[in-house]
């Protein structure tokens, strides 16, 4: 009798962290469901462990992760989270450092891997990763009269830009008003002036050890390359007048939709828009890709990676674990959502070569940039880029500033925020 | 010109203010119509048109049999009900007791009413999500109803306190009188008269819940997900989805607008109510 007791105790026991494990509760923006539906599906189908993924607006993330942290106990057992907020919860997530062994190491570009350490701990997995690239009309660079004029005027080929003068010299080109009235109502490119990260990008490409805030965590936004990029960055705007003048208004989204609406010959932008071109879009099979722009240091972007954290208030950790483990060996399921992002170099080289994924090669070219890097994993980096960094921006871009005092301003508003 | 005149004339200028003003008013929601009227490719056209060059129904059937919005929208529908029905029930006799029967304490109760509602909800969200995490009303709609009724309680307390001022005392006094009990005296007499600040009162709660947003992305995760947060979800981080958004917007406000048409007689007579107590 008491074999049968103790046998059904252990029974018992063996048997609860199989059952509490059964469903893990993922959080994740709309976007992010999508790219790992896939992969969840065949997680279940091969471990018998239900994903269930609770979407949220891309803010509610934040805020929900938050609030159930601060309460001490958690619905969720895995987050998906953007890296502007891995320093925000690195206290609150478990270390998944035995998660990255040197194959998974070995499979991700550097800065991704960068950005997962926090405070020494590896706080999450990339569950994939975009970065900005250039994107050009094929159909223009292509044409032999565009080649033709282009090469007279300026003594060098048509060609997809690399740099920064050849960006400059063929968005003057391309502006020009198609109607013949003289009026321009077609741009070579844009300037985004709601977001400041265009111009981060541009600050790596000039050689900085970091964007706004070195490794250590001094202010260095005044330095040369921020203020050469910044010089870049209005250039277009303010010299060369191959933009649309109204720069404070175009955000990301104007941004995308000049260039779908053929009005503009050029943009840097995230790489996933190659794959959502609108069908009906007057520029849809004619968009050629590029990796980002190289300065001084080579090529170099501000990549935008995702993160699958454990929450420290998990009841489910291992199952949890278990799931971002699995994600990361299976990261390419996730290509065919509509986004159509992975994190791992395999996963997109998988893909190379396929018709409708041009982009991955410039992506992951730019992504593994030695340049390349992440923002600083300071919790106060929004509050940076709102109060300081893009005021900085948006001032340069009225040309009426010298860009040197608009960073020593905003360095001394910087500095402010870190030790008020 | 005669007196006749002058009067017609300032009628016009006045009608023509107030013409003004309406369309102001309803500028931005017919944008919002027309944009969701418009094919995906048109949406964000630049400049932008206000009109659609053609009509396009895309969107609405996108929201409406692609998404979870209908599930989310009843959820609304119910939470917004049963908010305003149990606010009403709470706050009807609070606010009548507070207001005929004035002592030192019932003015306090009101100023406290009102304190609850300088709050910022942001700072009510984490004990909240606790509270109810432990009665086990997480991402239910009982749970987000007591939520949102935490919050239109003292709203329609201060409302109502204001409506009920407007009744002299001695109506319920005749009605006393009269041999009706205190309640009957409540129940026959007094709620007749206040139908208007009932209904702006009831209008209020309703447009209080269903426009909640941050009680709702706290509190639900699935299956008491309120439509203003599906809404929201058009607005990724890799783009913003106009199309779905706006139609998403325009299905939401339809209840509102049916609610607001349906009871304009009480509310344009909750707002004078009392204008003419001599």
């Amino acid at each position: 009798m008491n074999k049968l007791l103790y046998a059904t105790a252990l029974a018992t026991l063996l048997a609860a962290p199989a059952l509490s494990a059964e469903r893990i509760n993922v959080l994740v923006e709309g976007g992010g469901e999508m790219l790992q539906k896939a992969v969840a599906a065949k997680f279940t189908a091969d471990t018998g462990i239900e994903v269930n993924f609770t979407v949220v607006p891309y803010q509610g993330v934040f805020d929900k992760l938050s609030a159930e942290i601060a309460s001490g106990s958690s619905s969720f057992d895995v987050a998906t989270i953007d890296v502007v907020w891995n320093a925000k919860f690195a206290d609150h997530v478990e270390d998944l450092s035995d998660l990255f062994t040197d194959e998974v190491r070995g499979d991700l570009p550097p800065t991704l891997l960068a950005d997962a350490k926090v405070n020494g701990k590896m706080i999450g997995m990339p569950a994939w990763a975009n970065a900005e690239i250039v994107f050009y009309r094929k159909d223009l660079f292509e044409d032999p009269k565009e080649k033709a004029d282009f090469q007279a005027k300026y003594g060098s080929p048509l060609a997809p830009p690399k740099t920064w003068q050849e960006w400059r010299d063929m968005a003057k080109f391309f502006t020009r008003s198609t109607k013949g009235d003289g009026a321009i109502d077609f741009w070579g490119t844009d300037t985004i002036g709601t977001f400041a990260e265009e111009w981060m990008a541009h600050v790596l490409q000039a050689g900085s050890p970091g964007v706004i805030l070195d490794k250590d965590g001094n202010v260095i936004v005044d330095n040369e390359a921020h203020r050469k990029a910044l010089e870049f960055y209005i250039a277009p705007h303010c010299v060369d007048h191959s933009v649309p003048e109204n720069v404070n208004e175009i955000g990301w989204g104007e941004a995308q939709n000049l260039f779908y609406q053929g009005k503009t010959a050029m943009m840097k932008f995230w790489a996933h828009a190659y794959k959502m071109t609108p069908k009906d879009s007057v520029v849809n099979g004619k968009v050629g890709v590029a990796p980002m722009l190289a300065g001084e240091a080579g090529v170099a972007a501000i990549p935008g990676p995702w993160y699958n954290v454990v929450p420290s208030t998990s009841k489910n950790k291992e199952a949890a674990k278990k799931f971002i483990a699995y994600a990361e060996a299976h990261n390419a399921l996730g290509i065919e959502a509509p986004l159509g992002l992975a994190a791992t170099n395999s996963a997109y080289k998988s893909y190379f070569g396929k018709p409708g994924y041009e982009h991955f090669g410039p992506l992951l070219e730019t992504l593994s940039a030695p340049a390349t890097q992440g923002r600083p994993l300071n919790e106060h980096f929004q509050e940076i880029v709102d109060e300081a960094v893009l005021p900085a921006v948006q001032k340069a871009l009225t040309c009426k500033v010298d860009v040197a005092d608009v960073l020593a301003e905003a360095k001394s508003n910087i500095q402010d925020i870190l030790h008020p | 010109m005669t007196d006749v005149n002058q009067r017609d004339i300032g009628k016009a200028m006045i009608n023509a203010a107030a013409l003004v003003l309406v369309l102001s008013y309803a500028l931005p929601y017919v944008y919002l119509l027309m944009t969701s009227l418009k094919p995906a490719a048109d949406v964000q056209q630049i400049p932008p048109h206000f009109f659609p060059e053609s009509i396009s129904f895309e969107n609405f059937r996108e929201v409406l049999v692609n998404s979870t919005l209908p599930h989310a929208f009843a959820n609304s529908l119910i939470v917004a009900v049963l908010t305003t029905i149990l606010s009403l029930i709470l706050a009807l006799p609070a606010a009548y007791v507070a207001t005929q029967y004035r002592r030192k304490l019932t003015v306090v109760f009101l100023l406290f009413a009102l304190v609850t509602r300088m709050v910022p909800a942001v700072s009510l969200g984490v004990p909240l999500f606790q509270l109810l995490k432990s009665l086990g009303l997480l991402d239910t709609v009982p749970g987000l109803v007591l939520a949102h009724t935490s919050t239109a309680v003292p709203l329609a307390l201060l409302l109502l306190a204001a409506f009920f001022e407007g009744i002299p005392r001695d109506l319920e006094e005749a009605a006393r009188m009269d041999g009706c009990t205190r309640f009957q005296a409540f129940r026959k007499i007094i709620l007749p008269v206040m139908k208007s600040g009932i209904a702006i009162t009831a209008l209020f709660s309703f447009i209080a819940s269903w426009n909640e947003f941050l009680y709702a992305l706290l509190l639900t995760s699935e299956n008491s997900k309120t439509a203003p947060i599906v809404i929201a979800e058009y607005n990724s981080v890799f783009g913003l989805a106009w199309g779905p958004m706006t139609a998403a917007a325009v299905v939401y406000s339809l209840p509102v607008i049916a609610i607001t048409l349906a009871l304009q007689k009480q509310i344009i007579g909750g707002l004078t109510f009392g204008a003419v107590k001599g």
